[in-house]
């Protein structure tokens, strides 16, 4: 069987054990979704009406078959708040979190790799030292606070981009997504550069580096063709990790830039105790982690033809 | 987006565009004005009530309004089992004799009727929601007023247009509204300043001095019907105790709590009435700081010594923090120690409702200009709220409540609420904190917005300038 179905395959017992740890637990904190709808107004009757409506007045593990038994048919089930299937109101925030991760990576490696290679070409030099010293604002600056710096400068002193918002079409997603997507960035792009230029630094003292120079390949053809496409692949493995880490941090930039993606949903089901759509999330999540790892792998395998994972 | 049964209040005041009530509350909040109806006449035993209905109103998909579509609205109201049906519990039927009058007969008197009809959950949709079934129509609801539906992102943004068939001329100004849900409040503000909205609902406290500096901007506090309270849980030892209770009362420096949470924007309490609600009895005695009366009434009380108590808060609340800080130093001087619980709000919310608790922070608002919706809550331990979910019971307070829903002198209503609010005063069932306005900031373009002391707000009067 190939490696890329194997891994395919992986996702299911993954997908099995998020299902038992998230149902469970969000059964077991306490708070009534009911009493969320129903307010200060909640009588006793309404609160049990709603419970039967929503098939909460089961047993705890015979509301998990049913779950389960209609997740093996695509079904993840109704939202108890918006009374709409959680598939639905998932489907409608994904696009927003995707382009934020995927512009985010794409910004990151536009600032990581140039910057990387002015670092690696001047080693110990004021260019190097420059380069591994100013990224570091941006791993210890809080997120939301680099946001908003980035609103204030560029959305309300010079009014280049929107606050806030995901934007119409994909003009306006380019637009409106570029400065939450920036912000992620310029908290991913330390750790890229790092990892990019020690690698690049360690290729770069490899002798077919330097047989490559003794017959006279330029500078720029040296470190694009030969030092960059091999120091790449350890960067590649640091950035498939953070961009796992990012998704479960998509909730804190999508707050302050009020975008309407799935991890706002996320703490938005959690508060409300809309479980379904908690557990739906929760799901989407773990299955975007699986695929993001198997991306990398796929990419490490794709950039150095000696990696084979096939048996 | 059904009328009634939501209770949250952004999609009330949302829904509030789409459908209309009979009557209206005027913009003091401490009445009613006709508005889908032009008028009524009440019969000499004050139990049947025949209203006419303003000519020429038709629906957004352009289909006349008539008595059947308020019957059946009226009708659909009082039966809902999980929503607003008990303000419409006095109502015995409602009969359409004609297309343009309608009759509501009561099974006993009952003063508030007007302001029940006023309420949203009475706003009237068409009869057998235009043949849809009861849940489809409120995917894409229909009404009579100045906007009708658009989109819903849940969660996100929801979107109203311009009702080409709206009853009153030459209204609505605008061509849509979008609500857009974003939680942060510097993100709100920057749009503002951004000019990304036009208008952000309830600014920070702390950003309201800013605001009504800031270019551009128009910071407004409108009266509101919002108190803060702090309830004590009487199945708890000591709370039973009214002596305990009036102790901390008194010990509460409310200006303190306005200056802290509210930046100044607010003032105390004395009653369990805000000012805006009709018949608020501005000579309420509600305790208000005094250490030494604070400490006399300890001392009568059965734990003169002081106690160790615990004061329930919603965490992420960072006003109920503040005022938990500040009430923790001001019970020290009676030997009380306060320890602070933080739970999520949810959490929060269900112990609450279900008593666990010592002490907890609360608020209200109006749903109705008329004080019987709160009394009848917060006084009566049958009302289905536990007196506040504070098991308070005063049968001569409870009675009072109750004669003045079927007395329609305005006189006698006065006296019978001024006896509610003394009484719930003294005994001290909840330490009444602080009433505070709405904040609303607009940019400078937008004109004609007004919120009322109940939260509803007309946006077919509002306009852009350029």
């Amino acid at each position: 069987m190939s490696f890329v179905a194997r891994r395919l395959l992986q996702l299911v017992p993954v997908a099995v054990g998020v299902t038992i740890i998230v149902f469970f637990m969000i059964h077991l904190i306490p708070g009534d979704p009911a009493r969320t709808i129903l307010g200060i107004h909640a009588t006793p009757k309404a609160i049990a009406e709603l419970h039967r409506e929503w098939g909460l007045n089961r047993p705890l593990i015979s509301q998990y078959w049913l779950f389960l038994d209609r997740l093996l048919h695509g079904n993840l089930g109704q939202s108890l708040i918006y009374g709409v299937s959680a598939s639905s109101l998932i489907l409608q925030r994904l696009p927003a979190t995707l382009w934020l991760i995927v512009y985010a990576t794409v910004l990151a490696i536009v600032i990581s790799v140039p910057l990387a290679m002015l670092a690696a070409s001047r080693r110990n030099g004021l260019r190097d030292q420059i380069v591994r010293a100013v990224p570091l604002f941006g791993l210890g600056m809080p997120p939301f606070w680099v946001g908003f710096l980035l609103i204030y400068a560029f959305a309300i002193h010079w009014r280049i981009f929107p606050v806030s918002g995901y934007g119409v079409g994909i003009g306006g997603h380019l637009v409106s997504m570029f400065l939450p997507s920036l912000t992620v960035a310029i908290a991913l792009a330390p750790v890229v550069i790092r990892s990019l230029r020690a690698s690049m630094l360690s290729v770069l003292g490899a002798d077919y580096i330097t047989t490559a120079r003794s017959k006279g390949v330029p500078g720029r053809r040296l470190f694009i063709k030969h030092v960059l496409r091999n120091a790449v692949i350890p960067a590649i493995t640091v950035l498939g990790i953070n961009i796992g880490f990012l998704i479960g941090g998509t909730v804190i930039i999508e707050n302050v830039f009020a975008i309407p993606g799935v991890g706002q949903l996320m703490i938005q089901s959690i508060f409300q105790r809309d479980f379904p759509v908690v557990q739906g999330v929760t799901l989407v999540f773990a299955v975007l982690v699986v695929l993001i790892n198997l991306l990398t792998d796929v990419a490490y395998a794709t950039l150095d033809p000696r990696v084979r994972f096939d048996r | 987006m059904n009328n009634t049964t939501v209770f949250d209040n952004n999609s009330i005041w949302i829904f509030e565009q789409i459908y209309e009530p009979l009557f209206t509350v005027t913009n003091n909040g401490k009445g009613v004005r006709p508005y889908l109806a032009t008028g009524y006449t009440m019969s000499s035993d004050k139990k049947t009530y025949t209203i006419t209905l303003r000519h020429g109103i038709k629906f957004s998909n352009g289909k006349p309004m008539t008595s059947a579509d308020v019957k059946f609205s009226i009708d659909q109201n009082r039966k809902a089992t999980k929503g607003w049906a008990y303000l419409d519990s006095a109502i015995s039927s409602v009969d359409a004799p004609s297309p343009d009058t309608v009759v509501i007969h009561l099974k006993f008197p009952w003063a508030p009727l007007l302001a029940d009809l006023s309420i949203f959950a009475n706003g009237i949709v068409p009869n057998n929601y235009d043949g849809q079934t009861e849940n489809a129509f409120y995917q894409h609801p229909i009404g009579t007023g100045p906007f009708k539906w658009d989109y819903w992102h849940k969660g996100s943004a929801l979107k109203l247009v311009r009702n080409p068939y709206y009853w009153q001329k030459g209204k609505p100004y605008l061509n849509s509204v979008t609500w857009t849900d974003v939680p942060n409040d510097n993100t709100r503000q920057l749009q503002l300043k951004g000019g990304q909205a036009q208008i952000d609902q309830t600014p920070a406290w702390s950003t309201v001095s800013q605001l009504q500096s800031t270019p551009g901007v128009h910071m407004f506090l409108f009266n509101s019907t919002q108190t803060n309270y702090m309830s004590f849980n009487e199945k708890v030892k000591p709370f039973q105790d009214v002596h305990v209770r009036r102790a901390i009362s008194l010990a509460i420096n409310r200006d303190a709590l306005v200056k802290a949470v509210l930046f100044g924007h607010g003032k105390a309490a004395n009653s369990l009435f805000p000012p805006q609600v009709p018949y608020y009895d501005p000579n309420t005695p509600g305790y208000q700081f005094n250490l030494a009366q604070a400490k006399a009434q300890m001392a009568q009380s059965s734990v003169p010594h002081g106690f160790t108590t615990t004061l329930l808060l919603p965490a992420g609340n960072s006003d109920y923090l503040t005022i938990g800080t500040i009430l923790q130093s001001e019970l020290k001087p009676l030997g009380i120690t306060l320890k602070i619980q933080q739970l999520d709000p949810n959490t929060a919310n269900t112990d609450q409702q279900n008593l666990k608790y010592d002490m907890t922070l609360t608020l209200w608002t109006m749903d109705i200009p008329d004080p019987d919706e709160l009394a009848t809550f917060a006084v009566d331990p049958k009302s289905g709220a536990q007196s506040f979910f504070t098991t308070y019971d005063n049968p001569t307070v409870v009675k009072d409540t109750h004669a003045a829903e079927q007395v329609t002198d305005p006189a006698k209503r006065q006296q019978l609420y001024n006896a509610v609010q003394t009484g719930a005063a003294q005994d001290a069932f909840m330490a009444f904190l602080y009433y505070s306005p709405y904040p609303y900031a607009t940019t400078t373009n937008v004109h004609g917005f007004y919120v009322t002391p109940l939260g509803n707000m007309h946006m077919e009067d509002v306009w852009l300038s350029k």
